[in-house]
């Protein structure tokens, strides 16, 4: 009832205002929206026209779906069908890193909240700060160590350093501290329960809302990851498809005039299909987990 | 006694395990990686032929140097303020929107958020292309009818600072959305009673109370502009040759790395980015209360 007159309240408060500004404000809310679709409208529509009707035709005009079939199959072509290579390295390599970032962090996040391990909060602060700190900033350095334990052009160094998930410790550690009373986990030890028991039996049946929020933070935080595995993986064949289409632009004439005709049938609609590839998964995760990228970066800070 | 501490420490022989994956990540690939750079820069390289930590002067002295801090620093004096201010007015309109529309607002402004990286470096090609561009009429009112006019070293700034907005302005709306309505809607009512409008409640009342979202967002935004890379590399060796090179400072990072192969200068300029970026981290772990719940600030801990 509190919470019916709290939204009443606020949705008749611009309604008090002029008119003028309740227009003002809708029509810029709006406006904002459809310049925010546009970009992905078209890159939707492009693998759909041959590559002439992407000049001739309209921009937003849709071609065929057949298109989108002809588009694959002539990304066949390039370089032995690597393309099919690269879709299931994003795919191996994002699903390894989501589920060992989702374990090890919510292991981590569990332990920092049940338990009163020794430099505890030395690991919380190193915890916050890594997680603050861009993961762009180590890529070099990274390089000169997975050089000098000559794990390069190797997918596991990609993996293994994705892993670490700073973000999914805090997140859990959040997660834990507040949903989970203390009293709980000392019955359960009175009862005979030990740490492992403690964890799987108790926290983890408690915590699937948590461990979707990890999986989607770690889906979306390494799906279109261009730096790290650019410099980690060289070889062609190691490539994943944000590696692979950046590949596709200096290699091929279709949007980089630099570069010679060649016999592979790459253009702009399979250049674009690359990008919908790689685009889609990423906004469909997102359309449907709005609210929670709102709560996983607001966690630890409003009280639900 | 004895026995409850014999307990503990076996009850922390199993938290240690459930712990040690993580922190073998934390130690590998947060901390190694900073030791190694830093041993790695008073190596002696072709450009420090006598190795010592003149490296970091070198790089300072490199003639790309001042030019790519111009150019991050260029674009961060448009994106930073721009972003965190265009968000604070959207998530604010949108507070007090009264739509029935407004989840399929917030539905579209998520979208841009997945064209990222070599994905988002397509689509604006795409979008600054007249010739098949879906703005090339908004375009043309600007008098912008061929790439040349636009593709200019000099207006990269702008065209970088663009692509950033897009990818993150479209999260941080929801995200400072989801921080408006935190805000207890009777503190609302009472300054409305009090005779408050909505823009003296949105300064006096609203953005006061998000503060440390705020401060947060700017940290979090500053820090990843800093490090700016794939779009000028990608945009470079990909579509227009010669446009960026070493444009940003990552990209001469990379550059000196694996280009002249001076990991000395490249590991001496990470470690210059890092600073800012754990200083930023660091304000916003001691001086606000972001991470509250984290209870990491040790005052806060007394009193509590």
């Amino acid at each position: 009832m509190l919470k019916n007159l709290e939204l009443m309240s606020r949705k008749t408060k611009l309604r008090q205002e002029s008119r003028f500004w309740t227009y003002m404000v809708n029509g810029w809310l709006i406006f904002f929206a459809i310049v925010s679709i546009i970009p992905m409208i078209w890159l939707l529509l492009a693998p759909s026209k041959e590559d002439a009707d992407i000049t001739n035709r309209h921009p937003l005009a849709f071609g065929s779906f057949g298109n989108y079939v002809k588009a694959w199959n002539n990304l066949q072509f390039f370089d032995n069908g690597v393309m099919f290579t690269w879709v299931v390295n994003s795919l191996w390599y994002t699903a390894s890193i989501v589920v060992l970032a989702t374990v090890t962090a919510s292991m981590a996040g569990f332990v920092l909240s049940a338990s009163n391990i020794r430099f505890k909060r030395s690991f919380l602060i190193s915890t916050l700060i890594t997680m603050l700190v861009p993961p762009m900033a180590l890529v070099v350095p990274i390089f000169v160590l997975m050089d000098a334990i000559s794990l390069m052009d190797r997918p596991i160094a990609v993996i293994l350093v994705s892993s670490l998930y700073p973000f999914g410790v805090f997140l859990s550690y959040i997660y834990y501290t507040t949903t989970i009373p203390k009293e709980l986990y000392e019955s359960a030890r009175l009862d005979g329960c030990n740490d492992f028991r403690l964890f799987t039996k108790i926290a983890l049946p408690l915590s699937w809302p948590l461990i979707s929020l990890l999986a989607f933070f770690a889906f979306i935080g390494n799906w279109a990851n261009y730096f790290l595995p650019y410099i980690l993986l060289p070889s062609s064949e190691n490539f994943t498809l944000p590696i692979g289409l950046g590949f596709l632009f200096y290699s091929t004439p279709a949007i980089n005039p630099g570069v010679g005709a060649t016999s592979v049938p790459i253009y702009k609609p399979e250049i674009a299909l690359a990008g919908v590839l790689i685009a889609v998964p990423i906004m469909i995760v997102f359309l449907i987990s709005q609210k929670r990228l709102v709560r996983g970066m607001l966690a630890g800070s409003i009280k639900e | 006694m004895a026995k409850q501490k014999k307990v503990k420490s076996k009850n922390n022989f199993a938290m240690w395990v459930m712990f040690s994956p993580y922190l073998f990540l934390l130690i590998a690939f947060g901390l190694i990686p900073i030791i190694m750079a830093i041993l790695e820069v008073p190596h002696e390289s072709r450009v420090n032929p006598d190795g010592g930590w003149d490296a970091f002067l070198i790089v300072l002295q490199d003639f790309r140097f001042l030019p790519a801090v111009r150019n991050v620093l260029g674009f961060m004096a448009i994106f930073v303020p721009t972003t965190i201010l265009f968000v604070i007015v959207m998530a604010l309109m949108l507070d007090v929107n009264p739509t029935k529309w407004k989840k399929w607002l917030r539905m579209a402004y998520i979208v841009p958020a997945a064209i990222s990286g070599a994905v988002a470096v397509l689509v604006w090609y795409a979008l600054l292309q007249p010739a098949f561009s879906p703005i090339k009429e908004p375009l043309s009112w600007f008098g912008l009818t061929t790439s040349d006019q636009i593709w200019q070293t000099e207006k990269l700034v702008y065209i970088f600072a663009a692509m950033a907005f897009f990818a993150i302005a479209g999260n941080w709306i929801l995200i400072q959305f989801g921080s408006l309505q935190s805000i207890s809607g009777e503190v609302i009512e009472a300054a409305r009673v009090d005779g408050c409008s909505a823009f003296q409640i949105a300064l006096k009342i609203k953005l006061p109370l998000i503060k440390k979202y705020i401060v947060y967002m700017g940290v979090l935004i500053f820090a990843g502009g800093l490090q700016i890379f794939v779009e000028p590399q990608l945009i470079d060796s990909g579509i227009y040759s010669g446009i960026a090179e070493s444009w940003s400072l990552d990209q001469l990072a990379f550059e000196l790395a694996f280009t002249t192969g001076d990991f000395g200068g490249a590991s001496a300029l990470s470690l210059m980015l890092l600073v800012p970026s754990l200083l930023g981290a660091l304000v916003v772990i001691f001086k606000t209360d972001m991470f509250e719940e984290a209870e990491v600030n040790s005052n806060k801990k007394v009193e509590a």
